[in-house]
């Protein structure tokens, strides 16, 4: 024991040791001074690289993103726009053709109307110069007519009927050859 | 270790004080004085060769480097002192950097002395941490505004804040750098001589005792020594952490403005 | 029979057995937390390691006043 608290005496382990102290102040000194002013600004200065490295891409991804449903969108409407103006085109090629139709039936009805028009003037026409023509003759018929009659004899009604019949059948004779279409026609 | 002095030969010397006597190289430094310059130069090579090159994509080296910085600046840093963190991550990445690589001197092959075995440099270093957390609470709250938040909790009675300024004042302002500098001096301390009492145990049973039994024993005492090695890497590590994640605690306390 | 040593040696005894239960009750918590709510892992590690830390102190106050009052 006595030994033990000698050697205490002489060391104790708590004392410490001078040049330990000064030598290890200057060297961890040193070490902060040099670590601080070259190692670790190059350290930040790799982190706030990568960090914005890394946001970048995140903000060019985004960015791309972005731009991508634009186009997009503008295409849809593109398409939408297109499909709109195809039905568009199609009715309105619909509506004409009904225009076009109707007008050709228009077109097709009057020229009909103008076709029976210009028959019936023909007709009217025919009709009157049948009649001109008739009248001419009717005259000369009359008097022949009367000049038989005249000519028989006038008292006895059963000549006289007979005479008429047969200027009436003469006259039909006549009529079925030359007069008959426009007596058909009346 | 009165029972091992069974053997007549000279008994076993357990390993003490005495063995974190280092004699002196030249003039007055000794092995820890080396190990402090090797430690920062080997901290600088490292990261320097880390930024050698600097790449979006990093490199080996880089890569190490970062994940080294990104630990301190991401769930140290930022968890710890909040908004402001960025100012104070070169400081607790060199602290943690030099304190890991002292450290681990400790059980690194040839060197096997950790360097803050010795008091002197946590001592060093708890008092930089104490400055530095002190001026930058002096700075953002101003002297009152900094003594208030450390020993004047809000919301106490009258008759509790008798007792409890007085403990707060202890333990914010005196204790904080004396518990920061032995906890990280006691730690690889006893670390040390728990390695030591295994190997220079192992050694005597193997060479010096002249018990049979002893000699066939003294591989368990060496694998004992073994996995304690190991078990002092994960402490030598937990320390540099904590070392670094209380200063950033610290730093944060005197920063938040609610408390 | 004959016992030698320092009597501080076993005031460092008694004083790590009380970190030694406040480690373990702040390492028991941390695991319930981490079981509980597994993502909150990242954080709790650091309260973790500060609640250690505080304990241990203690313990290494002890072992350095064994030291510090020996002489």
């Amino acid at each position: 024991m006595n030994t033990y608290l000698l050697a205490a005496d002489e060391v104790n382990p708590l004392a410490p040791h001078p040049v330990e102290i000064i030598v290890g102040l200057i060297a961890f000194g040193l070490l902060l001074w040099v670590l601080a002013k070259t190692v670790f600004p190059q350290f930040e200065k790799i982190y706030a690289e990568r960090t914005d490295k890394i946001e970048g891409g995140l903000k060019r991804a985004e960015e791309a993103q972005a731009e991508a449903n634009r186009l997009k969108q503008e295409y849809q409407e593109q398409l939408d726009g297109l499909r709109a103006e195809a039905a568009r085109i199609r009715d309105d090629a619909r509506a004409e053709g009904q225009q076009i139709k109707a007008e050709l039936r228009a077109e097709a009805e009057s020229e009909a109307a103008r076709i029976r028009a210009r028959a019936e003037e023909q007709i009217s026409a025919q009709r009157e110069s049948a009649v001109r023509s008739l009248r001419g003759e009717i005259g000369g018929l009359s008097s022949q007519l009367a000049e038989r009659i005249i000519g028989s004899e006038l008292s006895d009604p059963a000549r006289r009927a007979a005479t008429v019949d047969s200027f009436l059948a003469e006259l039909d004779g006549l009529g079925s050859r030359q007069v008959a279409p426009t007596a058909g026609a009346n | 270790m009165t029972t091992m002095a069974t053997a007549p030969a000279p008994g076993f010397e357990s390993p003490g004080v005495e063995d974190f006597q280092l004699p002196p190289i030249f003039g007055p430094v000794t092995k820890p004085v080396l190990e402090l310059v090797l430690a920062a130069i080997i901290v600088v090579v490292l990261f320097r060769l880390a930024v050698r090159k600097p790449q979006l994509v990093p490199g080996k080296m880089q890569f190490m480097g970062e994940s080294f910085h990104g630990i301190v600046r991401n769930s140290i840093a930022k968890d710890m002192i909040g908004k402001a963190f960025l100012g104070y991550v070169p400081f607790l990445t060199a602290l943690f950097a030099f304190i890991l690589v002292n450290n681990l001197f400790g059980i690194i092959p040839f060197i096997q002395f950790p360097t803050f075995a010795h008091p002197g440099v946590p001592y060093a270093l708890a008092l930089v941490v104490w400055v530095v957390y002190t001026w930058v609470g002096i700075r953002h709250h101003g002297l009152g505004g900094y003594i208030r938040i450390s020993t004047w909790p809000p919301d106490v009675p009258w008759w509790v804040r008798i007792i409890l300024t007085p403990i707060e004042f202890l333990s914010n302002i005196i204790l904080r750098p004396v518990t920061l500098s032995l906890r990280l001096f006691g730690n690889m301390f006893a670390g040390h001589l728990l390695l030591l009492l295994f190997i220079l145990g192992g050694e005597y049973m193997l060479f010096t005792a002249d018990s049979i039994l002893l000699k066939i024993l003294s591989p368990f005492a060496f694998l004992m020594g073994i996995v304690f090695t190991f078990f002092e890497a994960f402490i030598q590590v937990v320390q540099a952490y904590i070392f670094v994640m209380l200063t950033a605690s610290y730093i944060g306390t005197v920063l938040a403005d609610d408390h | 029979m004959n016992i030698v040593g320092n009597l501080n040696t076993l005031g460092y005894g008694l004083s790590a057995i009380g970190p030694g239960i406040g480690v373990g009750i702040v390492f028991a918590a941390f695991i319930n937390g981490v079981a509980r709510q597994p993502e909150a892992r990242g954080q709790l590690q650091g309260i973790a390691f500060i609640g250690f830390a505080l304990s241990e102190a203690l313990a290494i106050l002890g072992l350095v006043l064994a030291f510090a009052l020996s002489a």
